[in-house]
């Protein structure tokens, strides 16, 4: 398909507050983008607002507090959208069309099981956790991450293993847990599936800990996919270095108009989509 | 002593109280016992305006009264030199002063503006207090139709270490204050989506007892969207949307136009301090600014101090005309509240829409896409009366000339202020700079203070551009103003700084004032804008004292004359009085928030050093002006000299550094404030991660410690590109003086035989370890 064929639904709740750019982006990059309510999907809005999910090719769930998160991130919005929409996701994901989910929008896939999903497209409960970050307290930072994918993964096709991107963290709540007694048997599995996108790495390219990892996440993870590679979740926020001028250090490296790190996720996913359907 | 209530023969609390045969000490018993904050002169006046209808006041009309007459809501001690000083300082591109000012951005935009303080409730409840600050301002940009892009948050705290067994009865302690206001702001701020960009933390023992909490928003709008604080026409309903009203937040505006005495802060604990929900908020925000680009809406504007009673009042004389109001049509959190509970409450998230007839049902439908809750509660009518009814029976009306004329003081004020002026007591010149410079550097008001930026998520909107902390990745340092890109098709951008001045404003109060609005201005150059607004949030003592009114008057006097010199608007502010605790007044604290144009903000520059080698200048000169001084704070001198403002240097000195970036001249630039030249060089090395040697042979012989720390105004620090020296050093409007070179690991200072040197990574442990070490105590 052509990219201006390709649609985009950027889903939201109360709290989510990073639809506006996400959907700016991704039109910019010629497809069609259109933020959505989970409320028009479940058919809880009025007829004339009401969207289908299976009439979209992109699925993103962006940034943001969803509904406040006053309990664990992501979980409010991932039972909502879950109890209402199982069957849909399900199939969606299925059919290979890709699914991303930035900061919130990671954590709203792995409270909903969709990632990391070793054990089929949606797992009735959460295999892994979003944490509270080990400095206790929100992290806005620029952060390095390397990435590990050998080319599986449908939001980062436009990039080598081992290259590292320069993306904005902004989390509470973005320490990736597995569970302690399975936690090394499912990090091998993971790391064996090609599940791991992208880590948390220092500025010469190393692992490191605080703060170049902003939340002591095991092995340094910021970015998953499921094994085949559709959903996508990563914490921190590709859109935020869309240019070369919301980058932090700009003023140093010149180009503000020129394309930021964050911009190859956005790319990537249109190249998967155009190239598959 | 007499019952004056009269209970009324209905199913709810409604009480006549019998005013028109009540003595002068009974007016009191009553203004005290509902909580008016009212003074006898004033409880005459309104027991005369009854008397003179032929019939008492109900409860509710009494407490409309206390909210409408509080010092908060009608500036009654403030408005006589705010006329004198800050209104006549006008600009053509000011469109509107409402409950933010609104100023052109260009031919088809505009953007808001306001300061506001919540000091007491952050005071008692720090966490609580900062979220409804962050959710007012927001609201009071929202009002004008605008979409709130940044945030900025000045606070002033108690020293962090101050002993425990040295504070009174009754105050929190700063670090358990400074902790909950900025989790506050964190996590209120974050939720709701709009970046906090900049801010300002200052640190003095006169703060222990009352600290001052400050929250300025911006918010920008098409031209054709922007909304009058109104109702338009006869007919136009009342749509109260948002929150559900309840007893929370009950007489905050009475309890902040009174000191904070131990037994004030009791009361304010009994419920006037609430917290925020900004996941109510952010949709609110969203049904709004939908219902006025479709141009449903005649008007609107926010629920904050005197809840229901100041809105109807305030948006039905603004539109010349009545209101009709039924209370038992407002969403109300629980059953039982009496009708003056929910015409009073300030219960947080609330806003007024004024909507024509024709639209209510649209209005209704956008709110219900975004889950907001909306309600017609009242229409306007012609005339001026307010008239308010709860199931049937009438229990207000009132003429709003009367009920929003408000009285107006000219209080007295000292002429002379400060009294006495502190001591000239200079220290002796220092053996060792580099030791002296790493004192300074880890003093709590120059320190990091990243622990706390990096909290507030200055990123979201992903329209920063120019952030708070400049430098390399990993190794950032302060920046003097922030930058926000407002629209996606323009680089066109506006500049967000602030400065507060409270350690000049105490010694010289007009010098203060001035000064900053001299740093707000040079903050914002210092990133290649333009200052094009002000707004000012002014925090001082008890009004009914000469001589705190004075330093006030002052103040203002001095921040209104810099601003008229200059040309610049300030078409909106905010004046928060009684900072005062049983440790006496808090530090008189002036602050401003500047912003600024950026014609092309890809030219903005920042203030880390950029490259080996690049020449280093200073712009402006350098006075012995030590009073106030963090220098003088750190060790230990005093001087009554604060900073003077020469209008026609800092002229010079902006527009100098602002040719010279539009001209590609500058590779970094940084404004000369606490802690002075030694300071300013050191954070360029820091966030560039290098070092610099400086040579102040050719400046004036003052001594080297005040040439290296006095906070002279209109200053600037420099680093040109090679090669571009001449083109930057001809024509310069101002004194400016090649000062150094940037390069090596070190800061090198030199002045004919004298010589120190300190290193970057010492600098940065001082600089760096200071405020985690006092936050974790």
């Amino acid at each position: 398909m052509k990219r201006e064929d390709v649609r985009v639904a950027v889903l939201l709740i109360e709290g989510t507050n990073c639809e506006d750019e996400s959907v700016r982006y991704f039109q910019l990059l010629g497809a069609h983008a259109e933020k959505v309510h989970l409320k028009q999907l479940t058919g809880d809005a009025p007829p004339e607002f009401r969207r289908r999910l299976a009439d979209y090719d992109v699925l993103m769930i962006p940034g943001g507090f969803a509904a406040g998160d006053y309990v664990r991130a992501g979980a409010i919005f991932a039972a909502r959208m879950k109890s209402r929409l199982a069957g849909e996701l399900e199939d969606f994901v299925r059919s290979g069309r890709p699914v991303l989910g930035v900061c919130n929008g990671f954590q709203v896939l792995v409270e909903a099981g969709m990632l990391p999903a070793v054990r089929g497209p949606i797992t009735d409960t959460p295999e892994a956790v979003l944490a509270t970050n080990d400095s206790a307290h929100y992290e806005c930072r620029p952060s390095y991450l390397k990435h590990e994918n050998g080319g599986s993964c449908a939001f980062t096709g436009r990039l080598k293993k081992g290259d590292v991107i320069t993306v904005v963290s902004a989390h509470g709540e973005g320490k990736f847990l597995l569970p302690k007694e399975r936690e090394q048997e499912m990090l091998r599995e993971l790391i064996e599936n090609d599940q791991v996108v992208f880590r948390y790495v220092d500025d010469r390219g190393k692992y490191a800990g605080y703060p170049w990892c902003p939340n002591g996440a095991l092995y340094n993870i910021a970015a998953l996919s499921n094994r085949e590679g559709n959903v996508f979740g990563v914490q921190p926020h590709p859109e935020r270095s869309f240019f070369r001028y919301l980058h932090p250090d700009w003023t140093r490296s010149g180009n503000p108009d020129g394309p930021g790190d964050g911009r190859v996720v956005f790319e990537s996913v249109l190249d998967y989509v155009t190239a598959k359907f | 002593m007499r019952d004056l209530n009269r209970r009324r023969g209905v199913p709810f609390p409604l009480h006549d109280v019998a005013l028109r045969d009540a003595s002068d000490d009974e007016l009191m018993r009553v203004s005290q016992g509902m909580g008016l904050a009212l003074s006898l002169d004033e409880m005459k006046t309104i027991r005369d305006h009854f008397a003179g209808l032929g019939r008492d006041p109900t409860d509710v009309e009494l407490q409309s009264l206390g909210q409408a007459w509080s010092e908060h809501c009608c500036y009654k001690s403030s408005k006589v030199f705010l006329r004198e000083f800050i209104f006549p300082v006008q600009a053509p591109y000011v469109l509107d002063r409402g409950d933010a000012g609104v100023v052109e951005f260009d031919e088809d935009h505009a953007y808001a503006l306001r300061i506001e303080s919540h000091n007491h409730p952050s005071a008692v409840e720090p966490y609580g207090g900062a979220t409804t600050g962050i959710g007012g301002i927001l609201r009071d940009v929202l009002a004008m139709g605008a979409q709130p892009i940044a945030l900025c948050d000045p606070l002033h705290f108690g020293p962090l270490d101050f002993k425990f067994e040295n504070l009174p009865k009754g105050v929190k302690h700063p670090r358990y204050l400074f902790g909950g206001v900025v989790a506050g702001i964190r996590d209120y701020g974050n939720r709701v989506g709009i970046p906090t960009v900049n801010g300002l933390i200052h640190f003095d023992e006169g703060y222990v007892g009352n600290i001052i909490v400050n929250v300025a928003c911006v918010g920008f709008a098409k031209k054709s969207q922007i909304q009058k604080n109104r109702v338009a026409q006869p007919g136009d309903v009342f749509v109260l949307c948002g929150g559900r009203t309840g007893r929370d937040g009950i007489h905050g505006v009475t309890y902040a136009s009174v000191d904070l005495t131990a037994e004030a802060a009791e009361a304010w604990s009994g419920g006037a301090v609430q917290i925020g929900d900004a996941i109510v908020k952010e949709p609110l925000i969203h049904a709004c600014l939908d219902a006025a680009e479709h141009g449903l809406l005649h008007g609107m504007k926010d629920l904050g101090g005197g809840g229901l009673s100041c809105v109807v009042g305030e948006m039905a004389r603004n539109g010349g005309l009545g209101a009709e109001v039924d209370l038992e049509r407002v969403p109300l959190k629980e059953e039982g509240l009496a009708p003056w509970e929910i015409w009073v409450s300030e219960s947080q998230e609330r806003m007024m829409l004024a909507v024509p007839p024709e639209h209510v049902d649209r209005v209704l439908k956008v709110c219900d896409l975004y889950d907001v809750l909306a309600a017609p509660i009242g229409r306007a009518i012609p005339g001026n009366v307010c008239r308010v009814s709860y199931r049937g029976e009438l229990v207000l009306e009132v003429d709003l000339d009367f009920y929003t004329g408000g009285p107006e003081y000219c209080r007295a004020y000292e002429s002379k202020v400060p009294a006495v002026r502190p001591p000239e007591r200079y220290p002796e010149e220092p053996d060792d700079y580099a030791a002296v410079l790493l004192r300074v550097l880890a003093s709590p008001n120059v320190a990091n203070k990243e622990l706390v930026v990096r909290q507030y998520d200055h990123e979201v909107r992903a329209s920063t551009v120019i952030k708070p902390l400049h430098g390399i990745v990993g190794r950032s340092s302060h920046g003097d103003a922030s930058v926000v890109r407002p629209l996606v098709d323009s680089h066109r951008a506006l500049a967000i700084a602030c400065a507060s001045t409270p350690q000049f404003t105490a010694i010289d109060p007009f010098r203060g004032g001035a000064t900053a609005v001299d740093e707000a201005c040079r903050n914002l150059v210092a990133v290649g804008a333009r200052p094009h607004s002000l707004t000012n949030c002014l925090n001082f003592g008890n009004p009914e004292k000469p001589d705190r009114l004075g330093f006030f008057r002052e103040a203002v006097r001095g921040i209104g004359t810099t601003a008229q010199a200059l040309g610049i608007p300030i078409p909106s502010g905010n004046v928060s009085f009684y900072n005062e605790s049983a440790l006496g007044p808090a530090p008189p604290t002036p602050v401003v928030m500047g912003v600024g144009i950026v014609e092309d903000f890809r030219t903005c520059v920042t203030s880390d050093f950029k490259s080996s080698g690049n020449p280093i200048y200073l712009v402006g000169e350098t006075h012995q002006e030590m009073g106030g001084s963090e220098y003088f704070r750190v060790v230990g001198g005093s001087s009554g000299v604060a900073p003077n403002v020469d209008v026609a240097a800092l002229k010079g000195g902006m527009d100098g550094v602002l040719a010279a970036i539009r001209a590609g001249d500058i590779a970094a630039c940084h404004d000369l404030s606490q802690g002075g030249l030694a300071v300013a060089v050191a954070e360029m090395c820091l966030g560039g991660d290098v070092g610099a040697s400086l040579d102040l042979s050719s400046l004036d012989p003052l001594r080297l410690d005040f040439l290296l720390f006095s906070e002279t105004n209109a200053r600037w620090l420099l680093e040109i590109h090679n090669g571009h020296e001449d083109a930057f050093e001809s024509n310069f409007p101002a004194p400016v003086a090649r000062v150094g070179t940037v390069g090596g690991r070190t800061f090198r200072i030199r002045r004919g035989r004298e010589r120190s040197e300190v290193g970057v990574d010492e600098m940065r442990d001082a600089w760096s370890s200071a405020l985690p070490r006092l936050v974790v105590g």
